[in-house]
């Protein structure tokens, strides 16, 4: 059999590609997962969703992609919560940085807003405020759960004739005269008109077997989960000074990441400093915070790129490949934008949202890097 | 108003010295009991069977497990929430409320800084109970110094609660009854000033370093950071859970949490009892209702014939029970707790035949289909594991020794895959061994008694039909060493 598009990976955005893809008339699809669906970032992200970036890029595809979330949610009845985004601010610097931030937001239609500590305990209940100048708060930011937002899309896409094939490692693009025209698993040779590359850490390495060389570098990262409990705080929360954040998933659990000096390229591991680390943070925010149980602690992987922005879109020199990874932390709310921009390159040869083609592989070899006012969390 | 006695004063095996009385305060109810219960019995030694409410609809919770691995009592002690009352025991002047639903964090009391304290040690062995303990007292024996923590407040694992004689090799207790195995295994444990244990101790995860985390509960809570040359983790299995309406409702049990409350505690779980499974597990604990009063109205197993020993099915036949063989359980009746349960015929193919319906007013079903070992603790440690059905599910893969793919770090008893308690003991000892033979302890006598335990374990113990399924299972996931270098590898995929 041959497909029209091959995809490798079965995280966000190799789902939402296929479906935006069939939602515009591709019917042979194949999603080719080592593992299992979402087993990479996806499952292990604290999906949270911003369109309050320091680049036009960013902010632009992040506003598409929070329409379509609240499309998607209806269609596929998952949650998206738009409780928003607190940051908390504890010195005057990160003040001042933070007012320019919000006028370039303002400039693009992005409405958050300087807050003073007595508004922060408004949005964000018990919170301890005597550490903080000021925070910011971003109305349109919000939440999803990882499982449903996947899952949901992939029993339709199954349900609609998409080939899920897993687990089965893609081992080699097969390019003929400078045009993919396959991938060579590692059970067997699978024709495809069309190959997109989704696969999050795992991108750079299949993308060198066509000679693609993709600067992508993989920092580990670490989160924690409590038990659930009943919803004290809607929105999710920035400890700007460590860039610590706390979520109150949609399920009740508080989902903590905090920094860890770390190597890239390396198998992550368990650390406790983390543990330390996360909880003396919370601690110091709230008074309740030592009396939750931590039942759960992963590392999953940032998949970086030198501007910390995505690689999407066709690739010059290889006819019929697309790429849709290097989301650099921010993979999970882009993916309904990035999915749209890529599925249209593919049917149409161009990705809808300008912006987008900002952001091909190219720009690295091109010197076009993007530019951002800020790199921000 | 007089709260009513589910207490067993007369047991025919069994006598309950209770300790000290301890009064508490439930709801705003003095609760009067004795030191050793844990609150979950102590509540139900009086009539409580509805501990929590689930989050969504409000449904009733019971006690299901009581060995603190099933989140169903889940309760708020002294204004901390999510405590697990099952693995909790009893204090003076102690405030327990139910929860309803997800508890509300924002009223939880503001907890001490607890006290982190840093020790190092040869083996660090989590979990008390046949594994655990015989893999601590082979370590100390050659001269090791060992860290001993326990989740449970009693030393022991399932043994506590055991009250039928062994089967298996005299060399490791056969013919002792479970629970005194476990007293003798503990006294010989006080012996040894090489060994230190921690009660109520559980161990949450394993970091970079070897470092393990533990959380000491209760009283005076404590961060154990214990920093291991070694370590072997024995923390043991899990009672797998069954499908059909009302499983929710109190007095639908493991069999083993309805074991864990007459023979431990003394308290009857209840007055009319269904069993479904016919393992060993099953049998026994058909035999040990009668033994505690309870009347058991019937025993189900789906498939044609019993599962487990015949002599086992024989003694409680004569005692009069029914037991069903190609029958199972379809329907839990009850608002607040169980008050009847149907059993069903099935045909071949698994499939329920209509109207063979029988009704059965219990106010227990005890769930005895089998167990699944808790390996928790080697997910988060980044072992390799491997699905296998024969083990009861994922279970991470080992040398011949016990080692697992993270380097030092050994697996024994029923979280290996499950088996019983004379192959946890050998387990334990194996690792134990092991152990020593990393820590440089012992060298050739030591690295013979292995070679020697583990040709007996393989090739003559494990030959017995009877435990013919648990060796494939288990030889589906033991490796050489050089095996292992490979696993170890190519690991993080
Ligand atoms: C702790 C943490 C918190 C995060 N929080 C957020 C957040 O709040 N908001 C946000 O937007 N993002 C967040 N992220 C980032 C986000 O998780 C990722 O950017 C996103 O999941 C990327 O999705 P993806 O589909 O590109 O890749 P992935 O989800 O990684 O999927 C790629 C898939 O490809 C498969 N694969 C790899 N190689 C091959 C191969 N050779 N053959 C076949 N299959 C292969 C992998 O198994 C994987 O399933 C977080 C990440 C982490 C680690
Ligand atoms: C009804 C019944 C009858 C049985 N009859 C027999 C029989 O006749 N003969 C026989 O040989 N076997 C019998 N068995 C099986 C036998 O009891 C088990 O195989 C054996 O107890 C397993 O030992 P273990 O040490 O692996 O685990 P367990 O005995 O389960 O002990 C595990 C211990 O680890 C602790 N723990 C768990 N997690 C942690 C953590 N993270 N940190 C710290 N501590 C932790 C627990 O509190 C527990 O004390 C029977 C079992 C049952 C249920
Ligand atoms: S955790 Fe308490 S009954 Fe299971």
């Amino acid at each position: 059999m041959r497909y029209d598009v091959a995809v490798i990976g079965a995280g966000i955005n190799g789902v939402y590609t296929a479906l935006e893809l069939l939602d515009r008339g591709i019917e042979k699809i194949a999603i080719i997962e080592k593992n299992y669906p979402g087993s990479g970032g996806t499952f292990r992200c604290a999906t949270g969703i911003r369109a309050s970036f320091t680049s036009r890029e960013h902010v632009v595809l992040m506003k598409r992609s929070i329409e379509k979330w609240k499309e998607l949610s209806n269609r596929f009845g998952f949650p998206f919560v738009q409780g928003g985004y607190v940051w908390l601010l504890s010195r005057e610097e990160h003040l001042r940085n933070f007012k320019e931030y919000v006028r370039f937001h303002h400039s693009l239609g992005v409405p958050t807003r300087i807050v003073d500590p007595d508004e922060i305990k408004e949005l964000v209940p018990t919170i301890k405020t005597d550490t903080l100048v000021a925070g910011v708060h971003d109305p349109i930011a919000g939440k999803s759960n990882p499982f449903t937002a996947l899952l949901n899309v992939l029993e339709y896409l199954k349900k609609s004739g998409v080939e899920v094939r897993y687990p089965e490692k893609a081992e080699k693009i097969i390019v003929e005269n400078r045009e993919a025209k396959g991938v060579l698993t590692e059970k067997e040779r699978v024709e495809a008109e069309t190959i997109l590359v989704a696969a999050g850490y795992g991108s750079r390495d299949i993308l060198s077997t066509c000679g693609v060389d993709a600067p992508i570098n993989n920092l580990p990262k670490h989160a924690l989960i409590t038990e659930k409990y009943r919803e004290v705080f809607k929105p999710l929360l920035v400890d700007w000074e460590t860039a610590s954040y706390m979520v109150q998933t949609v399920s009740g659990g508080f989902l903590i990441g905090a920094e860890l000096e770390e190597e890239y390229n390396r198998p992550p591991m368990n650390r406790i400093e983390f543990l330390y680390t996360a909880v003396r943070i919370w601690s110091k925010y709230f008074d309740w915070f030592p009396s939750t149980h931590i039942i759960r602690y992963w590392t999953g992987y940032y998949v970086m790129t030198p501007d910390h922005h995505p690689i999407l879109g066709p690739v010059k020199d290889v006819e019929s490949l697309y790429v849709s990874t290097g989301f650099s932390g921010h993979g999970f709310m882009i993916a309904p934008a990035a999915s749209e921009a890529v599925a249209e390159w593919i049917v149409r040869g161009k990705p809808g949202i300008r912006e987008a083609e900002n952001l091909t592989i190219d720009r690295f070899k091109e010197g076009r890097l993007i530019h951002e006012i800020a790199v921000f969390g | 108003m007089v709260l009513p006695d589910y207490r067993i004063y007369e047991h025919p095996i069994l006598d309950f010295k209770r300790g000290r009385r301890v009064k508490f305060y439930y709801r705003d109810k003095v609760i009067e009991a004795y030191e050793g219960e844990s609150i979950l019995a102590a509540l139900y030694a009086v009539g409580y069977r509805v501990f929590n409410r689930s989050p969504k609809l409000g449904l009733p919770r019971g006690a299901y497990c009581m060995i603190g691995k099933c989140s169903s009592c889940l309760s708020v002690v002294d204004g901390v929430p999510n405590t697990r009352i099952c693995v909790e025991p009893v204090r003076e002047g102690i405030h327990v409320e139910p929860q309803e639903g997800l508890a509300d964090i924002r009223r939880a009391r503001r907890q001490e800084n607890v006290e982190t304290i840093r020790v190092e040690t040869d083996l660090l062995v989590v979990g008390g109970g046949p594994a655990g303990l015989k893999a601590a007292l082979v370590a100390a024996e050659h001269g090791a110094d060992v860290v001993l923590v326990n989740d449970h407040f009693v030393l022991g694992g399932q043994l506590v609660k055991q009250t039928h004689k062994f089967f298996g090799s005299r060399d490791y207790f056969g013919g002792t009854r479970g629970f005194r195995i476990a007293e003798m295994l503990s006294k010989k444990i006080k012996e040894y000033n090489n060994i230190r244990v921690y009660t109520n101790g559980f161990a949450y995860g394993y970091f970079k370093g070897g470092v393990v985390g533990v959380a000491v509960h209760g009283e005076h809570p404590l961060n154990l950071l214990v920093k291991a040359k070694t370590v072997i983790a024995a923390p043991g299995a899990a009672e797998k859970g069954l499908d059909f309406e009302g499983n929710y409702l109190p007095g639908v049990m493991g069999a083993g949490g309805a074991q864990t409350l007459m023979n431990q505690y003394g308290v009857r779980p209840g007055d009319k009892a269904v069993v479904i499974g016919s393992g060993n597990v099953g049998l026994i604990i058909a035999y040990q209702l009668l033994q505690a009063g309870v009347k058991v109205e019937a025993l189900a197993e789906i498939l044609p014939r019993i599962g487990g020993w015949f002599v086992h099915a024989a003694k409680i036949r004569r005692l009069g029970v029914k037991i069903l063989t190609r029958h199972s359980i379809v329907r839990a009746i009850g608002t607040e707790r169980v008050e009847k349960a149907v059993l069903q015929a099935y045909d071949e193919h698994f499939h329920p035949i209509p109207g063979t319906e029988k009704e059965f007013g219990v106010d227990l079903v005890l769930i005895s289909i089998g167990l699944q070992p808790d390996t928790k603790f080697f997910a988060q440690a980044g072992a390799v594991m491997k699905w296998v059905p024969e083990a009861g599910g994922l279970v991470p893969i080992r040398t011949w020794g016990q080692e697992t793919s993270v380097e030092n770090l050994f697996v024994a008893g029923d979280a290996s895959g499950i088996e019983e308690a004379t192959t946890a003991f050998i387990e334990g000892e194996i690792a134990a061994l092991s152990a020593l033979l990393k820590l440089g302890i012992g060298g050739k006598e030591v690295e013979e008694r292995r070679g020697k335990l583990i040709d007996f374990l393989w090739n003559e113990y494990r030959m017995a039909p009877v435990v013919r399924r648990a060796r494939e299972g288990k030889l589906k996931v033991t490796v050489s060493e050089e095996e292992m270098e490979k696993i170890r590898i190519g690991e993080y995929t």
